[in-house]
């Protein structure tokens, strides 16, 4: 039942957050229509690349909401002493909290590149399936880095807008100084294909980068781990 | 008293910087007994409580819930499975329903009693479908009793129960607290309701600046507590009564009132050596007792 109320806790940003993205990405496809018959394959190719960068700052601002909540914020509703009544251990709360998120998060990558293939193809602008998977893995893969941060400032800070607001700065700033200094380690770069899209043609050329997106995995695997200890060490 | 006891702690102690909240707390709840937890606001009560589930980590010292230790992590989750426990202003989501918080909460516990939930549901007068926000705090407060009366766990703690219920609630609440008491569940509950307490209590803990004061039965402390005012002669001096269980003295022109926790014959007999001229015992009532205890500390 943890799902069940990590799920009440989240499905109306999550829906919220859906029907955005779905929105915004069926009403793009079908103002691109309006443009580009009938030469539109690599002007559309170059469209759908412009898509993925707004999907990704829609999809970050979803995925950071989505992380934020749980028991540190219930601290300052109350709420959190009859979650920690209960008996399970904080990483299991912890962790389940994560697992919902994950999974509206992939949702959220899927369901709106998965809205842009079927209005193109019913629009008569066919796109080729592994450049929707490829830019989906991009989305999550990379994505998730930026809602493991989002629990970890949960996790650490219990305002309700102060805890948004750091997690939105520390994404604002993170991008900015990766793209100033670390061009080659930039997230945002990686998640909207920036590295693997080919000028000209303006598809994913590239093979995935698996090597990028385990790095990804990685550095969330340790930002939701230093959450758990957080939580674990944090008084209520 | 007899058994081990449900909540056993050992020199239990939290600071917050260098404010001490609990200091060195020895603390004996009895099985099938019911415990009141008094003292004043900030007096530590809530922090021992947060403490014995594993909420706050205790500063040194230590303790045990159902024989579990309570600063060990996986000790105190299994014991949170046997203890009902019931927070100051009864924290509950509010996002779900009524409904739902209940269908949420009995999934944790195998004690759940899907009969009694339903009774108490309909004594309470609680709308299933009706968001927990959109409750009065007293039906939040209904709400929160229910998902602990509902269970028949081995121990039941609550922070002021009774905080927000109407008389009648009130008076509901205290016919469940005998009920479970009388069905053996032990029960540890802190109050600021003094004459509620003295219906239901057994067994009285006063709690005072994070130090325990007082730890006993009742009927202990009423056979024991005894206001005693004498009149002498002369104006007495208070430096004789300076005795072993004297609390506390006032006097004033010939007459003088002592309040003793115990050794009220050797008051009297010193009195009465001192050639008082009047010499009246009253018993005292709990909420006395608990004054004058924090008075003097």
């Amino acid at each position: 039942m943890l799902w069940y109320k990590a799920w009440l806790e989240t499905r109306s940003r999550f829906l919220t957050s859906l029907a955005t993205l779905t929105v915004f990405c069926a009403v793009f496809v079908h103002h691109a229509q309006g443009i580009l018959r009938p030469e539109w394959t690599p002007a559309y190719n170059r469209l759908l690349y412009i898509a993925q960068q707004y999907i990704v700052v829609l999809w970050i601002l979803a995925v950071v909401l989505l992380g934020m909540g749980g028991i540190v914020r219930e601290k300052a509703t109350g709420a959190s002493l009859l979650t920690l009544s209960l008996p399970v251990s904080r990483a299991l709360l912890l962790g389940v909290r994560v697992g919902v998120g994950v999974l509206e998060a992939i949702i959220l990558a899927v369901v709106p590149w998965t809205a842009i293939f079927l209005v193109s193809s019913h629009a008569g602008m066919p796109i080729l399936v592994s450049q929707v998977g490829f830019y989906v893995l991009l989305l999550v893969a990379g994505g998730l880095v930026y809602f493991a941060m989002a629990i970890l400032v949960s996790c650490l800070v219990e305002g309700e807008y102060t805890a948004p607001a750091m997690a939105f700065g520390v994404v604002f700033l993170t991008i900015i100084a990766f793209d100033a200094w670390l061009r080659p380690l930039n997230l945002w770069r990686l998640i909207t294909g920036d590295f693997y899209i080919d000028r000209h043609t303006y598809l994913l050329s590239a093979h995935f980068p698996w090597l990028g997106a385990l790095a990804c995995l990685f550095v969330s695997a340790v930002m939701l781990l230093v959450s758990v200890k957080v939580v674990q060490r944090r008084e209520f | 008293m007899t058994g081990t006891p449900v909540i056993q702690t050992r020199d239990l102690t939290k600071s917050y910087g260098g404010v001490a909240a609990v200091r060195g707390l020895n603390l004996s709840v009895e099985p099938n007994r019911i415990t009141a937890f008094l003292g004043q606001n900030g007096a530590g009560k809530s922090t021992t409580i947060k403490m014995l589930l594993g909420m706050v980590r205790p500063s040194c010292g230590d303790g045990t819930v159902l024989g579990k230790r309570i600063t060990d992590a996986k000790e105190n989750c299994e014991m949170r499975r046997s203890v009902a426990y019931v927070a100051e202003n009864k924290p509950l989501y509010g996002y779900m329903t009524v409904e739902q918080t209940i269908r949420f909460a009995s999934s944790f516990y195998s004690d759940w009693r899907t009969n009694v939930a339903k009774k108490l549901l309909n004594e309470y007068k609680l709308p299933l479908q009706r968001k927990v926000k959109s409750l009065s705090k007293g039906m939040r407060t209904k709400l929160a009793l229910l998902l602990a009366f509902a269970r028949r766990p081995e121990l039941l703690i609550l922070d002021e129960p009774s905080e927000g219920l109407d008389p009648v609630g009130i008076e509901l609440l205290l016919q469940m607290l005998v009920a479970q008491a009388s069905q053996g569940v032990p029960i540890f509950f802190s109050s600021h309701q003094i004459a509620e307490v003295e219906r239901v209590a057994d067994d009285i803990c006063i709690l005072d600046n994070g130090r325990l004061l007082v730890n006993a039965s009742l009927d202990h402390l009423r056979e024991s507590y005894r206001r005693i005012d004498l009149v002498f002669p002369f104006a007495p001096p208070e430096y004789e009564f300076q005795i072993a269980g004297v609390e506390r003295i006032h006097s004033q022109g010939h007459e003088m009132r002592v309040f003793a926790s115990k050794n009220a014959e050797a008051v009297i007999e010193h009195a009465r050596d001192l050639n008082a001229v009047s010499v009246e015992v009253a018993p005292v009532a709990l909420r006395d007792i608990f004054l004058e205890t924090v008075k003097e500390n």
